[in-house]
């Protein structure tokens, strides 16, 4: 009787460890898959930005990582800002826009958490409203670097933060007023690709 | 962690040197005050003249307001252009907190400055004078853009012409915005005045002063992206210098799109070629150019046209 009951209990034991066995074998597999096949990832999202004492500046965002070139880590970009989607859309603001390329680099590949830094390079253009102000600069390039971090909810959908510096801006003397050096900015994108 | 401990000890060290050493050659000091302290009658038509006739009751009166951290000086050269007149007054006034020691401009606010502006417009009000001209520079002007978007002239007489010579709605210093953020840390900030300079304007910022500088800018800004209308009967005017270090020539683009007059028609502007902050005082620059003396000459004549 002991030894039926030993045996049953052998069973028992050898069934479990093959289920568990075939369950993390199913866990490594998919893993392995999702670390070892390689995707394009297109990104295409929504940019709220606030510069620090001006404007609330919004538009599109979209950035592209190749399976080949630092797969999920490099992003190549481009973003539309524009306080006419901001603080201009229903007031007297200045009606200005930014067209800027990016650089980005993500650390820690496969976490939800990630770091990235980010280089952009673009053009400036503020609409004054009237020839009087012609005299005045209103188009500049813009250069920035940007540090944040982006966090994935889901597969697919993304939220990046970041602060900003711009390293031209105006001055009184020369440049566009309304181009500020500090601002924050959130993205939410969702990856078109995956 | 012992790091840590030197950064805080640096950062402690650096928040408690808020106080300067004040050289009484400076206005900061106790030695030099704004005439205007001790001689009112001097300085203003509600004191120099408190029981006009019925004509002088008439009679333009320019109320002329100066920039942040200057004097009454910033307009004593339109006083000595006009000379004796019959035609109109001028009244200077000093914002509250300037003109006297670094402790009561470090403890004033955006409201005692205007308040020295509001004072004398009810005293002017009050006594009879029913022309009255605001011609302000650099803050002044975001002071009175704060009382215009408050609709601060519709229970009293409007004034009959509002000038802003290089309004402050943009600072050119696009850090300003930080001195809430880095301002304890500096406690002060210096500025680069000439020697002469230095006995009219004051030589040190307190930090707690460009926080209200900063925030009066930002209220005006938001009123004008808002929009506001001129009381009847007044005209605005706006002078900027097409370069300027101190307030960036965009805050007139901001004024223009931002103001419109009763009829609601756009309002004046002359953008002015000079790189001068508040071009019309030229007294104790460094140097001046024929340009910069045909800008003021026009910009006098200018007001004293635009009364009529």
């Amino acid at each position: 009787m002991k030894l039926t009951n030993f045996l049953k209990s052998l069973s028992l034991v050898a069934f479990i460890s093959t289920s568990n066995l075939s369950a993390q074998t199913d866990v490594i597999l998919s893993d392995l898959k999702l670390r070892n096949v390689q995707t394009d990832i297109m990104n295409v999202g929504i940019r709220i930005q606030k510069t620090s004492g001006l404007y609330w500046e919004n538009g599109l965002d979209i950035e592209y990582s190749n399976k080949s070139l630092l797969n999920d880590k490099l992003f190549f970009g481009f973003s539309y800002v524009s306080s006419r989607l901001g603080t201009a859309l229903s007031s007297n603001a200045i009606k200005q826009d930014n067209y800027i390329l990016s650089a980005r680099y993500y650390a820690r590949k496969n976490k939800k958490l990630r770091p990235f830094s980010k280089f952009n390079l673009g053009y400036f253009n503020a609409d004054y409203g009237s020839e009087l102000f012609d005299v005045l600069d209103n188009t500049s390039v813009i250069t920035s670097l940007e540090f944040g971090l982006s966090y994935t909810f889901i597969k697919k959908l993304k939220l990046s933060s970041s602060f900003g510096y711009n390293f031209i801006t105006g001055n009184g003397m020369e440049g566009p007023g309304t181009l500020y050096p500090i601002y924050l900015q959130s993205t939410i994108s969702w990856n078109l690709k995956q | 962690m012992k790091k840590l401990l030197a950064l805080c000890l640096i950062f402690s060290i650096i928040s408690c040197n808020d106080q300067p050493i004040i050289d009484d050659s400076y206005l900061d000091g106790e030695l030099i005050f704004d005439a205007s302290t001790y001689n009112q009658a001097e300085y203003l038509t509600s004191y120099s003249n408190p029981n006009p006739t019925d004509s002088e009751k008439d009679k333009p009166v320019f109320i002329a307001c100066h920039g942040y951290s200057a004097t009454t000086f910033e307009w004593s050269e339109f006083k000595e252009w006009t000379g004796e007149t019959d035609s109109y007054y001028i009244s200077q006034v000093l914002l509250g907190g300037h003109g006297s020691n670094y402790e009561d401009f470090k403890s004033s606010s955006w409201l005692d400055w205007q308040n020295s502006i509001t004072e004398e417009y009810e005293r002017l009000v009050t006594i009879g004078y029913t022309n009255i001209n605001l011609l302000t520079s650099s803050t002044s002007c975001t002071l009175i853009l704060e009382l215009l978007s408050r609709d601060y002239f519709s229970n009293t007489i409007a004034p009959k012409n509002i000038y802003l010579v290089d309004p402050l709605v943009i600072p050119s210093d696009k850090t300003l915005p930080l001195i809430g953020l880095i301002g304890p840390m500096l406690g002060y900030v210096e500025s680069a005045n000439t020697a002469e300079e230095d006995n009219y304007w004051y030589h040190f910022r307190p930090q707690e002063t460009l926080q209200e500088l900063y925030t009066i800018s930002k209220i005006a800004r938001k009123a004008l992206e808002e929009g506001i209308k001129l009381p009847v009967g007044c005209s605005l005017k706006v002078y900027k210098s097409i370069q300027d270090p101190t307030t960036d020539p965009v805050g007139a683009v901001l004024i223009y799109n931002g103001i419109r007059t009763f009829n609601n028609t756009h309002i004046d502007v002359e953008m002015v070629s000079s790189d001068l902050h508040v071009y019309t005082r030229l007294s104790f620059r460094e140097s001046i150019s024929e340009i910069d003396d045909e800008n003021q000459l026009n910009s006098f004549t200018d007001f004293v046209e635009r009364l009529n």
